[in-house]
């Protein structure tokens, strides 16, 4: 990404390539004339609005993948309990949902095959035992999908707050250095400030 | 209910500019929201009608030993048959199921097609309504801009 040019060092990645944040122990190394700063935090700002963006977009991810899990669950659940049923078994009455607020009741055999919605309007047949090794990879990958999502949002909630006591600590080395200059241009006060005071 | 007036008896020609602008930008926010109520019951109309036509065609003596894919989840469904072409259950609402023969099924969700389109008229009375209202204010904050800018043009013409 065009992230390690702008931070001036090269930016090692987690393990879903989102930059680390550089963290700035030394505001000399990043600004050398006050000139600079402008700069400098304008870089800043920018990879803050970076990582927020992608914090939305991983946050929006989370949300849909909390949502499909429950629903691969039930339907797990569903082909194993047919698989567990006796093939010559009554066929089964059931309640389906024909519209909203409209079911019907319907008589099913025991299939040895089930179709399976992949979305896209692509719905394909299966026999039982594949219907369910795919639902649970599926079901597997689902929550592994999400685990990386609460880590990346975890992981980017720390580069932002990295990145913005960055922008904090070079916003008072500025100050620091303004009014050192304004210290040293009146001669006859002390023109010997405080350090910047960065924590 | 007053077509014009609304409750506020007030002149609307007393108002200032701005007080217009802020009037208008409220009856602005009212139309919207009333338009888009509208556009939802229109919606749920359409859905009712739509379980009517289900069950007439599709819960009937024609489909009695047709194949059918019955949904068993959102996405698996199994190969069946319908089971009981004369009931049907129908949500009628707040966690309640009733069986119902499909003639009264039909009954039941014409008669809702029929309450949500009453509804849906006295809606849109109501948004014409506010809509009127909302464009007499726009032609008087209008008229006062024009008065307004008019007099700061007598007023500069007059000093040079």
């Amino acid at each position: 990404m065009a992230e390690t040019e702008k931070s001036g060092k090269d930016a090692p990645t987690n393990p879903r390539g989102i930059p680390f944040a550089p963290f700035v122990e030394n505001v000399q190394e990043y600004v050398s004339t006050r000139a600079d700063v402008e700069g400098v935090l304008k870089n800043f700002q920018e990879m803050i609005s970076k990582y927020q963006f992608m914090q939305a977009n991983t946050e929006r991810r989370l949300a849909g993948l909390k949502d499909k899990i429950p629903d691969i669950q039930k339907t797990v659940a569903t082909v194993q309990f047919l698989r567990a049923r006796d093939p010559d078994a009554e066929p089964l009455e059931t309640t389906f949902e024909l519209n909203d607020t409209l079911y019907a009741k319907a008589n099913v055999q025991t299939p040895q095959e089930v179709y399976l919605w992949l979305g896209a309007n692509v719905m394909l047949s299966y026999p039982l035992p594949d219907a369910e090794t795919l639902l649970e990879d599926k079901l597997t990958a689902a929550r592994s999908s999400l685990s990386n999502c609460e880590d990346d949002l975890d992981f980017l909630r720390e580069q932002i707050t990295t990145m913005e006591v960055a922008t904090a600590r070079v916003y008072n080395w500025d100050i620091g250095e303004r009014r050192k200059e304004k210290g040293d241009g009146k001669t006859g006060e002390d023109g010997g400030s405080e350090a910047p005071p960065n924590g | 209910m007053a077509g014009a007036q609304q409750g506020q008896q007030i002149d609307i020609s007393s108002l200032s500019a701005q007080q217009l602008s802020q009037v208008k930008k409220q009856l602005d926010d009212e139309v919207q929201h009333l338009t888009n109520s509208y556009q939802s019951l229109k919606r749920a109309q359409a859905k009712f009608r739509e379980c009517v036509a289900n069950v007439k065609s599709g819960v009937a003596e024609s489909t009695k030993d047709k194949p059918i894919l019955v949904p068993l989840t959102s996405s698996l469904y199994v190969p069946g048959k319908l089971a009981d072409t004369k009931h049907v259950l129908v949500d009628v609402g707040t966690g309640f199921y009733v069986e119902k023969t499909t003639a009264d099924a039909e009954k039941f969700y014409n008669g809702k097609v029929e309450e949500l389109g009453s509804n849906i008229k006295e809606l849109e009375n109501i948004a014409n309504g506010k809509a009127q209202n909302l464009r007499m204010v726009e032609e008087v904050l209008r008229q006062k801009m024009i008065a307004g800018q008019q007099q700061g043009g007598q007023g500069s013409a007059s000093t040079t």
